[in-house]
């Protein structure tokens, strides 16, 4: 009996092994494609993930909620406290909001001077966050919109206030954001008040340093970042942030969107920006005129 | 006419593909959005290795290349490459398992983080010689002091609540 089993091992032992290598052989296969051919693979990881991200819906929503509520109830014991803050903050907007009325109706009033036509085509879909990456070395998050609504690779997402980041990937119902805090987000900003021009780089850090700056001493803490609209990837004029003078001596960028809680993104509808390839004809006389008067002396020397 | 052993084994690797998928969900819940300063351990690693250690027979090679290629699509890492790695760790460590049975568990731990070691470094080395960026390195270094700190945890969890035994040798000649 035993000896059978042994010369059944002989068998078995080599096989696996054969099996097991066969299968690192597919997975380092599969890797040195997706480094070759990174779309194709990128694509079917966008549509798996398409295809059985919303089916945990209905499960990620409670734990996410249950957990949120959890947090909170923590809150509950500081409640006293939280609402004299309250208090006090409200007090602080009713002068903002007083303000923010009237240069509300001079705006209106400096538009209609001159008769500004603003962009009509600005409208977003708003979208539910539904998972994010699950790794401390991505930040990206997952939403609820894709193809279906009309979603396109490269498109802005907010928060209510400011710039949260860029589509990355559509699927058919899911599109995922990468965050501008992703390492491999890269955004032209314009520094308000000096409108200079940089690149806001994502670290992997809560506020992303801004890189290319030409003259950084201009630049104070405090500054209002709005995104510059080069290269025509965003539009230009969404608020990002503010600069913040960083404890390694950098500017960084504190941002306006509240990366705490992003429960409901809005996808901006960008269209593509018309393109200017004429370089501008010559402005001259009309010829046509000369040449009739140049002809009807010819015929008259005749 | 199905053998309880058998039985018992196939509950054990389905158990396991169960374990893995609650991480991997736990992992993706949308709750931390902000960029972290630490990272949590890797878990499917802890799992895998506490397992092939102590009962080579519930883990089958193919349900570690799965789990780790599922983990890799949905965690936006390169396909494949860590999945390839943790087949090799686990195989590694499959082939010496006898022996590692029979150390002390200090030795035990050593070991395992020296193979976890091993995995997260080849990761790092074949990013860097096929030019993709690699994560972070102080990121990355507290993920293996974490994962190796988890570790023990693993094993008292196994043990006690999932009652992952080490495997007899009257087992392993069955």
């Amino acid at each position: 009996m035993a000896k059978d089993r042994n010369s059944g091992d002989e068998y078995v032992r080599p096989v696996r092994r054969i099996l097991v290598g066969l299968l690192i052989f597919v997975l380092i296969g599969l890797f040195l494609l997706w480094r070759i051919d990174s779309p194709r693979v990128e694509r079917f990881r966008a549509n798996l993930v398409d295809r059985v991200m919303p089916s945990f819906d209905w499960a990620l929503r409670p734990v996410t909620a249950a957990t949120s509520m959890f947090s909170d109830f923590q809150s509950y014991q500081r409640i006293y406290e939280q609402n004299q803050e309250l208090r006090r903050e409200l007090q602080q907007m009713k002068a903002w909001k007083e303000a923010a009325l009237q240069l509300e109706q001079k705006n209106a009033r400096l538009l209609d001077l001159n008769n500004v036509r603003l962009d009509p085509l600005l409208t977003y879909v708003t979208g539910v966050v539904i998972a994010d990456s699950g790794s401390p070395f991505r930040q990206s998050v997952l939403v609820n919109v894709g193809k279906r609504d009309g979603i396109k690779d490269g498109w802005a997402t907010m928060d209510g206030i400011g710039i949260v980041g860029r589509i990355s990937g559509v699927g058919r119902n899911t599109a995922r954001v990468i965050l501008l805090t992703d390492s491999n987000s890269r955004i032209p900003v314009a520094i308000q008040p000096t409108g200079q021009r940089a690149l806001l780089t994502g670290d992997n850090t809560a506020a992303p340093p801004l890189e290319l700056l030409e003259n950084p001493e201009l630049i104070r803490p405090g500054d209002r970042v709005v995104s510059s609209g080069d290269g025509g990837v965003f539009p230009a004029g969404l608020l990002v942030g503010q600069v913040a003078l960083g404890t390694d001596g950098r500017l960084r960028v504190r941002l306006a969107a509240d990366y705490e809680r992003l429960e409901f993104l809005r996808v901006l509808r960008s269209r593509e920006h018309e393109q200017i390839h004429d370089p501008g004809g010559l402005l001259a006389p009309p010829a046509t005129t000369e040449n009739t008067t140049e002809t009807t002396e010819i015929e008259a020397n005749d | 006419m199905i053998n309880p052993v058998t039985s018992r084994i196939w509950v054990y690797r389905v158990a396991f593909l169960g374990l893995c998928a609650i991480i991997v969900f736990f992992h993706l819940l949308p709750m931390q959005t902000i960029p972290t300063q630490w990272s949590a351990p890797d878990l499917l690693i802890c799992l895998s290795f506490c397992w092939v250690v102590r009962r080579p027979d519930y883990l089958p090679a193919l349900s570690v290349g799965i789990v780790f290629l599922i983990s890799d699509m949905f965690f936006l890492r390169p396909p494949g490459l860590m999945a390839a790695l943790a087949v090799l760790g686990t195989e590694f460590l499959r082939a010496r398992s006898h022996f590692i049975r029979e150390f002390p568990f200090l030795l035990e731990w050593a070991v395992v983080t020296v193979v976890i070691a091993g995995v997260l470094l080849g990761n790092r080395l074949i990013l860097l010689i096929l030019m993709v960026d690699p994560p972070v390195l102080g990121l990355s270094l507290l993920q293996f002091l974490a994962t190796s700190l988890a570790y023990p945890l693993t094993v008292l969890f196994s043990k006690y609540a999932l009652g992952i035994s080490k495997i007899t040798p009257a087992e392993l000649n069955r």
